[in-house]
């Protein structure tokens, strides 16, 4: 699943451990998720959406659509 | 399986590994050193045999209860992979092995590698996943 993560954290001036750090995840695991590797569940999905204030629709695109 | 220490349901599953290791290894020599020299016979025989047993049971129960705790649900999956990577890596060892054991010249596969076979493919899974996900 595409996703705007490298952008969003970008913008914040996050890197990946920042990031892993707020979700408490390991690196690996915002790295998987950020180049595409792993989907997220629900339950992340929303915790990352909380932490960029934004809906999860805005930070994965679902391939499928286009 | 796991080599990430960093979080605390990590560093659970490799204190719970290493304890059930150790009793393992005591609970070994124990057997192997009474059965040779003591030769115990009836329900002690049977106990001292299965206390190795036991050990492995403990190590196998303590990744379950890693499983159960680990927050991060990308590790839990890298766990699950490798841990079917390894499922079904010894059943396609010991199927084929048994199979060519139909050939006298084989020497048959005693039980007690399954869960060391497993262990080992288990192992390569996990390490080959890591570096597909580092």
């Amino acid at each position: 699943m595409k996703n705007r993560l490298r952008v969003l954290r970008a913008e914040r001036e996050w890197s990946q451990a920042d990031l892993a750090q707020r979700l408490e995840v390991s690196r690996q695991s915002v790295n998987a998720i950020e180049t595409g590797k792993f989907d997220p569940s629900l339950p992340l999905a929303f915790k990352l959406a909380r932490l960029f204030e934004t809906t999860i629709e805005a930070i994965f695109t679902d391939e499928h659509l286009g | 399986m796991i080599c990430s220490t960093n979080n605390p349901a990590a560093r659970r599953y490799m204190w719970r590994f290493s304890v059930t290791m150790l009793l393992y290894l005591v609970f070994l020599v124990i057997a192997v050193w009474t059965f040779v020299h003591r030769h115990p016979t009836g329900p002690l025989a049977w106990l001292l045999a299965f206390l190795p047993a036991l050990a492995i049971l403990g190590q196998i129960a303590a990744f379950g209860l890693y499983l159960g705790e680990e927050k991060d649900e990308f590790q839990v999956a890298l766990g699950v992979k490798s841990m079917l990577w390894g499922i079904g890596g010894t059943l396609a060892v010991t199927v084929t092995w048994g199979f060519l054991e139909n050939f006298p010249q084989l020497r048959h596969l005693d039980l007690i590698l399954v869960y060391p076979i497993f262990c080992a493919l288990s192992g390569i899974a996990y390490g080959l996943l890591q570096l597909r996900y580092r």
